[in-house]
């Protein structure tokens, strides 16, 4: 019998796996047959903040096959799990694909332009009884650059308010304010292949197993070519990750502040710092203490320039001596011990140190300080903008890096690195834009925290939601739920299935998705990578960007908007990079990226990218000889900053005694719209569970899977217990996830927040625990 | 049926046991063990949903460090777009 076309369908995916290990597999003649009709194209993957490369599979209009794509330097021809489900994500029986509208309680099918229409009726009688700023558009770490630029342009010169946020104000804002305050500029100096070439890792809360599988893989791949690799797992929750770590160190919620200052003590009292580094690249500050947690509406925090206080690094080593490795231990649950060794290896010039991190820090009531401090590691010891040695904050979403940050989409930003409160920033902007400069407002917007509160305190008329969905992701998301019914704001929601976002709007628009537009994003080592669209979107569905241009022209904003149908993408891409010259963030003409798997900026003169900056050995704005420059800080050089411990909003008591954290796992994806549509994944892991200590669990006469109440002071939720499952947290601790929908565990979650970042803490909030 | 290749990744000596598991699974076939603790390996079954099932189970095999997969292919399943 001879080969089926199966069989060399299967000799392709055979073959593919073995190049992506590097092993040359010569496939059956048939075999290319057999692909014969698909025509590939590139695309960085759809889900998390990694930017894997993957080659899409299109054959009659349709995707057909999806595979690692073997030129991607993220990836090397591998994907993760959701990988099985990029593709199918679109593919849903229940996509949006026609604009809906409320006609009391039910959604009605409308036309594109009575949709239209109607949302421009509704800003502009908000705009006219109550000004620009109530007003609002919402928007993601998971927008396009396009679609944030154009959200941009339209919110903060057109209609002249600053009310844009992205959600990645929930994931990585913290990370932002100490990369501004630290080093003058957003994004980190190093790059993945200090995944590859580095000899310790220090994992700050981060399951980069789970989260992050890819990069994962890389460093593992690199430990286990060089046996002295070593991975140290700092956490509250032992994980996937934990089992490949070489050592395990069990850390109170909150304990990091704690931790690092007493190691910092330790780096300080044994001398055990760059004394040369810290002389040429540091200067040492003290901000403002005892900080608010942002629970009461309105509160204003921030740290203005009268705030700080310059010290010298005498000083700072006096305000260090009362971080002892002692008290370090009593806050932390790190023993004293256990600090010392940390010390030593942070400070071991034979070793390359990069600190990793995700949302146990930035997720954090004082996220910006924590980031501080691991800086602060780095700079004392000089472990920084050196191949292989890195801190590196890792990002949650495709383009949290590329759209929120650099396009700058949140309430207080311009595109790179500038800022509305800042004349010169705007009046930049403007130019640009072709606009006046009075246009653009210099108060800062709303803050997403703020902005939905403004919605319950009837302050926030209009609201506008494109690419994801708050009203399942925020924290005590049922006061926000109940304004929102209550129908306290026009909401309009564009998305591509429904979601409990859609659930409260008055009017629904459909999106087209990834691949079914032309798009570009940035992920978390500063690689922006390009893709042109590939499939037709289902029914009615349109580009966001469309979507917005056409409300901007119902508006009177039309001329915001002037390129051409055939060069749209190109053209506001050449607009938007006017912003990133000779300004450290330089990206490349737009052609550039057709034919690249990406490329790091700042993108040199001769068009290569960079991946270390700050540093002669590769950053072009760096001249030779000058070793280590951090060019974007006010005198070239970085800040270390005091930063002492203060307690998290609220920690467990009598009544409450249980620490509660919210995270994700392997195979489901943030709020679940696009990976719990697929029934499949959903399966995988099919609902939230409750992790909890086996000890506390045997205490309370809880067996795996029974029903367990759990109750905050905000709300209440029964989850099935899960014990001795994938992840185990430190007893008096328990974990969900917020991937299901049918189970609000935000609810449950304290809306308090980081105030310089305005950051939500979700990983801390006390609970108590009762079998239902 | 959807067909993927996939890379398992196994401890240092765990990489024969592992593939000794896996060949007994319904719907993978093994296709190569490196030195390095690699496996290659094809996945087949009647669903996407088949697939996933499948792969989390491997990923759960003592001795596996991960999954991953190089290439799926899908071009027989129906559309399930409105």
């Amino acid at each position: 019998m001879g080969l089926t076309r199966r069989d060399f369908i299967k000799a392709s995916a055979a073959a593919a796996a073995f190049a992506a290990v590097g092993v040359p597999v010569v496939r059956p003649k048939g075999a290319q047959a057999a692909e014969e009709g698909i025509t590939w194209g590139k695309a960085p993957c759809r889900y998390c903040g990694v930017g894997c490369c993957v080659l899409v599979g299109v054959k009659g209009g349709r995707i057909v096959a999806t595979k690692g794509d073997p030129a991607g330097p993220v990836n090397k021809g591998l994907n993760c799990i959701k990988g099985y489900f990029l593709s199918k994500a679109l593919y849903g029986k229940d996509r949006l694909t026609t604009p809906l509208i409320r006609k009391g309680n039910k959604m009605v099918e409308a036309s594109w332009d009575e949709a239209l229409d109607l949302i421009a009726s509704k800003y502009k009688e908000a705009i006219a009884s109550h000004g620009p700023d109530s007003v609002a558009m919402y928007g993601s770490g998971q927008w396009t650059i396009h679609e944030g630029y154009t959200a941009s342009k339209l919110m903060k010169g057109g209609i002249g308010t600053n009310n844009l946020e992205p959600n990645a104000r929930l994931c990585m804002a913290s990370a932002v304010v100490a990369f501004m305050n630290t080093f003058g500029s957003d994004e980190p100096m190093g790059c993945y292949d200090d995944l590859d070439l580095g000899d310790t890792y220090i994992l700050w809360g981060a399951n980069m197993a789970e989260a992050h599988p890819v990069l994962f893989s890389r460093l593992i791949d690199n430990k286990l070519k060089h046996p002295g690799v070593k991975l140290i797992d700092i956490a509250t929750r032992r994980t996937r990750t934990t089992k490949m770590a070489d050592e395990y160190i069990a850390m109170r919620p909150q304990g990091d502040l704690a931790a690092i200052n007493a190691i910092i003590h330790v780096i300080l009292r044994d001398r055990l710092y760059d004394e040369a580094f810290i002389k040429q690249h540091v200067n040492f500050k003290r901000g403002k203490e005892n900080a608010p947690y942002g629970l009461k509406d309105k509160e204003v925090f921030n740290e203005t320039p009268a705030d700080i206080k310059n010290l010298t690094f005498d000083e700072y080593k006096v305000m260090m001596k009362q971080f002892t490795p002692q008290w370090g231990e009593k806050i932390s649950g790190i023993p004293a011990k256990k600090i010392e060794e940390l010390a030593r290896i942070y400070s071991d010039k034979s070793r390359k140190i990069n600190s990793l991190w995700t949302m146990g820090v930035n997720q954090h009531s004082r996220g910006v300080w924590v980031n501080n401090l691991i800086y602060n590691l780095h700079l004392l010891t000089g472990k920084i903008c050196k191949p292989g040695e890195n801190p590196l904050s890792l990002t949650g979403q495709p383009s949290a890096c590329g759209t929120a940050r650099e396009v700058g989409t949140f309430s207080h930003r311009l595109p790179a690195d500038m800022v509305v409160m800042n004349e010169a920033h705007r009046k930049k902007a403007a130019g640009i834009w072709g606009i006046d400069p009075n246009k653009i407002s210099s108060k800062v917007g709303l803050h997403t925290m703020e902005m939905f509160r403004a919605i319950d305190r009837s302050e926030l008329k209009c609201i506008w939601i494109q690419c994801t969905n708050p009203f399942q992701s925020l924290p005590n998301v049922s006061r926000l739920r109940k304004a929102a019914e209550a129908r306290k704001a026009f909401i309009v929601v564009s998305d591509i299935y429904p979601t409990k976002s859609t659930e409260v709007a008055d009017v629904i628009l459909p999106s087209a998705s990834w691949v079914e537009k032309e798009g570009v994003f940035g992920n978390t080592e500063r690689r922006t990578q390009q893709w042109f669209k590939m499939i037709e979107p289902p029914g009615q569905a349109r580009e966001d960007t469309w979507q917005m241009i056409e409300f901007a022209k119902r508006m009177g904003l039309g001329h915001l908007f002037p390129y051409s149908e055939k060069g749209f993408y190109k053209e506001m891409w050449e607009e938007y990079r006017k912003f990133t010259i000779g300004v450290g963030k330089d990206l490349a003409p737009y052609e550039a990226y057709a034919k690249v798997r990406g490329l790091r900026w700042p993108v040199k003169p001769d068009g290569k990218e960079t991946r270390w900056r700050y540093t002669e050995a590769d950053d072009a704005n760096v001249k030779k000889g000058e070793g280590i420059k951090f060019y974007k800080a006010p005198d070239n050089k970085a800040n270390v900053w005091f930063r002492p411990y203060e307690p998290p909003a609220e920690s467990p008591d009598k009544e409450y005694p249980f620490w509660f954290s919210t995270g994700r796992v392997l195979e489901h994806w943030h709020t679940g719209t696009m990976t719990g549509r697929v029934p499949e994944l959903r399966r995988a892991v099919s609902g939230a569970t409750i992790e909890m200590h086996p000890e506390d669990a045997k205490r309370m006469g809880i067996k795996n899977r029974d029903k367990v109440r759990v109750t905050s002071r905000r709300g209440t939720i029964v989850l099935p217990a899960e014990i001795n499952g994938r992840g185990t947290p430190e007893k008096g601790n328990v974990f969900t996830t917020f991937f299901d929908e049918t189970k609000l565990v935000n609810e449950l979650c304290i809306d308090a927040f980081d105030p310089l970042s305005k950051e939500p803490d979700f990983k801390k909030c006390a609970v108590k625990v009762k079998k239902a | 049926m959807p067909v993927s290749g996939i890379v398992v990744r196994c401890l240092d000596g765990c990489a024969d046991a592992v593939a000794g598991r896996i060949a007994a699974f319904e719907g993978i076939e093994l296709h190569g063990v490196l030195p390095d603790g690699l496996i290659v390996a094809v996945v087949e079954a009647e669903t996407v949903d088949g697939e996933v099932a499948l792969v989390t189970e491997l990923q759960d095999i003592e001795g596996v460090i991960s999954v991953q997969m190089a290439y799926h292919n899908f071009e027989d399943l129906e559309a399930e777009r409105p």
